[in-house]
């Protein structure tokens, strides 16, 4: 049996307060790392040590990342948590927040220290207003703690930390255009480089960082790097948590070792496909990541083998859909989605999303051309690469794999002008 | 909409950087949407032009530049709520208000809007009304969403709320207590106070269930009004130097029994509210 390490708390009573955090050892790693010696270089060389990857979706190395952050002590540097989950399908960091704000603020205390930031954003998306209400509850208890404010334990370094709330954009999770909706501005992405990592909030030095990837760190403190990375497999230290959401009968949250196969996932934990229904499609990382066929869940969930079939595990949010599934309804959702997102910055992201949604609803009313599908490809070539931030290959890839890999439904649909699958067409789209 | 109240949100927020979408936030949770006139004050006062106001309030989703219904229903049309019938649950709330998404009644009781994707997928469909989760929403069950939402959903919900609990309070200047046992609210003792407000000085019953905001009261207060409290013992108004961090009207401290102190907001139907229990002994 797998040990929990970031769910380990969740069903106790009142996970959520400072007393239920400490008393299973709770703010041990802060007190190890400012009163026991630690300098902020150790930290970042057991964080590198235990292969650590970014939990928002990109995968990007933590303790290298923030081993960027320039020495140079002429500007103040600040940490960044990015609590922005507006992916469709995810909502393992609202579980974070809510269950145990405690192991994300002992994390992003021990993470400020470590780029040297005195002053810490936590950005909630607007929609999480219960979690932003129990995360503000838990600052508070740390602050009488003594574990933020000035001289924590005695160490003299000082933390400040503010929780902002977002209003309603999926692109502030990309984490530029989350820094300019800091700033109060629209969250337009910037360009890139220079990275956050030396230029960012109000131009100064930034780090952010995803929710899940900060409660990774009292543990790799406490329990060293190495333990850490030998949870994984290699290059993929540690749990992961995986939203399961769609046609399975236990949705949810798991705590799974990176490498478990999706047919394990959704089998073994999620309690398979409902009402005894066959499985179709998975999408394994967020609404972005290409879509999985039924014959492809064989795959071993990390980040290398993911990729190796052409798809990514993203946020780790794993979408099931079973036969009842049209495809092309799903596909129009989900282009809906990043057609409405999409910042309107760069023209490919703007107007391209806008067609391919155009088409794909001209495909569900009976209008769709015989060479729609091929319309699609080629709009979604024209996005991919050709933009500021990833929202506009977000966009591409559902389209890409979607009509790759059915195109079959999408060619019924544009001859016979209907679904073939008869239940599905009760869903409007 | 009144100059003072936004300004006074404003400078709330004058020390801290970057503050425009807070102040958007607080303007809009006092009034519903955000007021035209509301904006041309937040740009005289932050000093940055109207049209760089407006882009950040169009930005947004969550920001309404027209005013919205009494009750909001959201319903999830995310990936995970599609798949699993979301569109059938929006379809059926539009055929029971009589609306369709992004409309209000005409009756301004209803907004009907569908969101993207509200983090909870494992629960899908979703959908939340004025601020309630619904999980598992099934076309039948909407007719009975909207009615619970025209009877008040706080006062529907609060026998299965576990996280709202009883509170004992007093007079923080006489420390007489201030719990009537003989006039029960949401079925527990209530607190009493005496209130005026305009030309009106009378009763008052709050519900002592700390997260319930119902009330009796001598006289229908109305919807934003700020009234003054006064213990019922001492005759003092209840009265503390902070004000409510959501409206910016004074808030009404009291004692809670075992230690710390709660405050309210004084203004109606605005949910403002402090408990600091630091000093309790569990």
């Amino acid at each position: 049996m797998l040990e929990r390490v970031l769910t380990k708390n969740w069903e106790k009573t009142n996970s959520h307060k400072i007393e239920t955090y400490m008393a299973g050892g709770g703010y041990e790693a802060l007190r190890q790392v400012l009163t026991g010696g630690f300098t902020p270089e150790q930290v970042i060389e057991e964080v590198k040590k235990s292969n650590l990857r970014g939990r928002g979706g990109a995968g990007f190395p933590t303790g290298v990342k923030w081993s960027f952050v320039p020495k140079d002590p002429s500007k103040p540097k600040y940490m960044v948590v990015n609590a922005d989950e507006s992916e469709p399908g995810t909502f393992k960091d609202r579980y974070i927040l809510e269950r145990d704000p405690h192991m994300l603020i002992e994390g992003l205390i021990i993470g400020s220290y470590a780029i040297g930031a005195k002053t810490c954003f936590i950005y909630v998306r607007g929609e999480y207003y219960h979690p932003a209400q129990v995360v503000e509850a838990a600052l508070a208890e740390a602050y009488r703690q003594g574990f933020l404010g000035n001289n924590l334990l005695g160490s003299g370094y000082s933390l400040e930390v503010f929780l902002i709330r977002g209003a309603g954009a999926y692109i502030c999770g990309e984490e530029t255009a989350l820094l300019e909706s800091l700033e109060g501005k629209k969250g337009w992405p910037r360009l890139k480089p220079p990275f956050p990592a030396v230029v960012g909030l109000y131009k100064c030095p930034t780090v952010i960082n995803n929710v899940e990837t900060l409660a990774n760190i009292p543990h790799i403190i406490r329990r060293g790097g190495q333990w850490y990375a030998g949870l994984g497999p290699p290059k993929n230290g540690g749990t992961r948590l995986f939203a399961l959401s769609g046609h399975v009968n236990r949705p949810g949250v798991y705590e799974l070792p990176l490498g478990i196969t999706l047919r394990e996932m959704i089998y073994d934990h999620a309690g398979g496909i409902r009402d005894g229904k066959v499985i179709k499609a998975v999408i394994p990382g967020g609404s972005s990541a290409p879509v999985l066929t039924a014959a492809e869940i064989d795959v071993k969930m990390d980040h290398e083998s993911v990729a190796a079939i052409g798809s990514m595990l993203g946020s780790g949010a794993v979408i099931i859909m079973d036969e009842t599934t049209c495809m092309v309804k799903a596909l129009a959702r989900i282009t809906k989605f990043y057609a409405h997102e999409s910042c309107g910055q760069c023209t490919p992201c703007r107007e391209g999303t806008g067609w391919m949604l155009k088409i794909l609803r001209r495909i569900l009313q009976g209008e769709g051309h015989a060479d729609d599908p091929d319309h699609l490809l080629a709009i979604q070539g024209n996005i991919q690469g050709m933009t500021i931030c990833p929202l506009g290959d977000a966009a591409a890839l559902p389209v890409q794999s979607f009509v790759t890999k059915f195109r079959q439904e999408f060619d019924y649909h544009c001859v016979h002008k209907r679904c073939d699958i008869e239940s599905a067409c009760a869903v409007p789209a | 909409m009144s100059t003072e109240n936004v300004s006074a949100i404003v400078e709330k927020h004058s020390g801290a950087r970057g503050a425009l979408i807070a102040i958007l936030q607080d303007i809009q949770s006092r009034y519903g949407y955000l007021p035209a006139d509301a904006l041309k004050i937040v740009a005289g006062q932050t000093g940055r032009t109207l049209v760089d106001i407006y882009g950040v309030a169009t930005f947004y989703r969550a920001f309404r530049l027209k005013p919205r219904g009494k009750h909001l229903c959201s319903v999830c049309l995310g990936t995970a709520c599609h798949v699993r019938g979301g569109p059938i649950i929006a379809e059926e709330f539009g055929r029971v208000l009589g609306s369709r998404a992004g409309e209000t009644t005409a009756d301004l009781e209803f907004t009907l809007e569908t969101v993207n994707c509200l983090g909870a997928c494992a629960l899908g469909p979703i959908v939340v009304v004025d601020g309630h989760y619904f999980s598992n929403v099934s076309p039948v069950k909407v007719k009975e969403i909207v009615d619970q939402a025209r009877a008040g959903l706080d006062r529907v919900e609060i026998k299965s709320d576990q996280r709202i609990f009883p509170v004992e309070v007093s007079c923080p200047r006489c420390n007489h207590g201030l719990m009537d046992t003989g006039h029960l609210v949401d079925g527990y003792p209530s607190i009493r106070a005496t209130l005026s407000f305009g030309r009106e000085h009378g009763w008052l019953r709050l519900s002592s269930l700390y997260g319930s905001f119902n009330l009796e009261s001598e006289y229908e207060i109305p919807l934003d009004t700020v009234v003054n409290f006064f213990c019922p013992h001492c005759h003092a108004e209840l009265s503390g130097a902070l004000s409510c961090p959501e409206c910016a009207a004074p808030m009404v401290p009291m004692i809670v029994r075992g230690g710390g102190i709660v405050q309210i907001c004084s203004r109606r139907g605005c949910k403002g509210h402090l408990l600091d229990l630091s000093g309790i002994q569990f």
